[in-house]
């Protein structure tokens, strides 16, 4: 209660510090408020760029793909988000994606989300699912799109995303505005059903990534999804989730070796 | 469901005997499309990560749960950072978790309710817990200083070291270590790091020793003063509908 209120009032002093300033990008569309701070310093720049060539990235290199999709919060189906995904496979079964509002250099990491295969889904906990939300619906409404990629490559992959579920965990609302990533983490759902994304973030998406939503409909009727249909339990089993933060308090340290770091 | 909970329910994914996560090797033909589908996508965002950390964190609900932890740090502006962070550093590293830097400028522009979600990097930098793999130390020391002001939030998706296979649970906030004895690695895990990378985190101690000591924050590290940690619980809700769901 106390988070949500003083975040309110911090909000409104950051929009107020911020509104002259305008980003300009034609691909950005979810948030208008700037990230707050100084622009990058030579110095550090210069160092980044050094680090940036001696370190290995692996975990990074593995990311391979770009997707487009929508995001809204589980107790919360009209804020809803435009969300790049850059995915990596862990193996054939599971992947794990980075979520960011754009696609571009100064894209803000909002979330990640992981995506399984049916069979995997199944063996999770019945009180994990509904943390999970079906992508059928998303897939075969031409929704969700990787963007730069011919249709028919495209179609190669969602023939095997459009059985998978995904769990997406958001932790930077910028759909509210936050300048910076305030709060708690929060659990996101996904479009199940026509009538649920709202038109404008539709069309303003298609229009920026050159989509037709209802064309990929058309290409993707052969698509199909989990061979089981879509367990009751995933997409918030139905209803809604939310989180909520808790004070704990902290067990006494066993025996804790004394001389060390 | 708490992010504090013991175990998640009995399934095989949470035995973690096996290889993390379960599933079959990725497929000669989802690699191609990978390929492919990278040639055509530019991939922005994720080539801003130009930074590779490795340093430790412990659970906000239990202290005595630590983990060595790889962020891979990507830079907004001269004052925010957002970092990647996965349980090792190479290909196949599991992706648990996602960490915020801000510098104290920023943090003390928060909301007092908001700070106590945040830690500081004073003593893991000082301490020689944070390295640069490969980076020689002449070149990382001048921005260590000011990492060493900074202020982190961090949220951990995927409790590895519980034997999850699968990220399971809520999302779990993590905090630093701390010159407070409960807040100190143990020793084990800091050799095996040191051991793989062939660097001594005691001698990265005294090389940091001119390190300027930063004013910490009051409300940041918010157990040390308060003997309490955070979990995160996730609940039913009825979910605010535009249109018929699921």
């Amino acid at each position: 209660m106390k988070l949500a209120q003083s975040h309110s009032y911090y909000i409104k002093s950051v929009i107020e510090i911020e509104s002259e300033r305008e980003r300009e990008s034609n691909l950005m569309a979810t948030s208008h408020v700037d990230v707050p701070g100084e622009p990058t310093e030579t110095g550090t720049a210069l160092l980044e760029t050094a680090t940036g060539t001696i370190q290995g990235f692996q975990p990074i290199n593995n990311i391979h793909q770009h997707l487009c999709a929508f995001h809204f919060y589980a107790h919360d189906m009209t804020r809803q988000v435009e969300a790049h995904h850059f995915c990596g496979h862990l193996n054939e079964d599971v992947r794990q994606c980075l979520i960011y509002d754009s696609p571009n250099k100064d894209a803000r990491l909002i979330g990640i989300e992981y995506i399984v295969v049916e069979s995997l889904f199944l063996t999770l906990p019945d009180d994990e699912k509904p943390l999970w939300h079906s992508h059928e619906f998303e897939v075969k409404g031409g929704y969700l799109f990787m963007p730069g990629v011919p249709g028919m490559v495209e179609r190669q992959d969602l023939k095997q995303v459009c059985k998978t579920y995904g769990k997406v965990i958001h932790f930077w609302q910028v759909d509210r505005g936050d300048p910076l990533p305030l709060g708690i983490p929060q659990i996101m759902m996904a479009l199940t059903r026509p009538g649920q994304l709202d038109e404008n973030i539709a069309k303003d998406v298609e229009k920026r990534f050159g989509v037709s939503f209802e064309e990929q409909r058309e290409q993707r009727k052969d698509l199909t999804g989990p061979d089981h249909g879509i367990h009751p339990l995933a997409n918030a089993a139905g209803r809604g989730l939310k989180t909520e933060l808790r004070e704990v308090d902290i067990p006494p340290a066993t025996s804790m070796p004394r001389v060390f770091v | 469901m708490a992010s504090s909970d013991e175990k998640p329910g009995p399934t095989p994914v949470a035995t973690g005997d096996k290889p993390t996560p379960p599933g079959e090797p990725t497929t000669l033909s989802s690699k191609i499309l990978d390929k492919g589908a990278g040639m055509m996508q530019s991939l922005e965002p994720v080539k801003e990560m130009k930074q590779h950390v490795c340093t430790f964190a412990l659970y906000a609900h239990d202290l005595s749960r630590q983990i060595e932890t790889h962020h891979y740090v990507g830079r907004l502006n001269q004052d925010v950072l957002q970092c990647a962070v996965y349980d090792s550093d190479i290909r196949k590293a599991n992706l648990i978790g996602v960490e915020y830097i801000i510098s104290p400028k920023l943090y003390e522009t928060l909301p007092e309710e908001e700070q106590k979600l945040w830690h500081s990097h004073a003593y893991e930098i000082k301490s020689g817990l944070w390295v640069n793999p490969g980076v020689p130390q002449m070149l990382e020391k001048p921005e260590l200083e000011n990492m060493a002001c900074t202020y982190g939030k961090f949220w951990c998706t995927w409790q590895v070291d519980r034997g999850d296979r699968l990220p399971l649970g809520a999302p779990a906030l993590m905090f630093s270590p701390q010159p407070v004895n409960r807040g100190r690695v143990r020793p084990d895990l800091v050799q095996r790091r040191d051991e793989k990378y062939k660097i001594s985190t005691e001698e990265l101690r005294e090389s940091r020793v001119d390190i300027q000591e930063p004013e910490i924050h009051p409300n940041a590290d918010y157990w040390v003063k308060h003997n309490k940690g955070f979990a995160v619980d996730v609940k039913p809700a009825d979910m605010k509908r535009l249109a018929p769901f699921p």
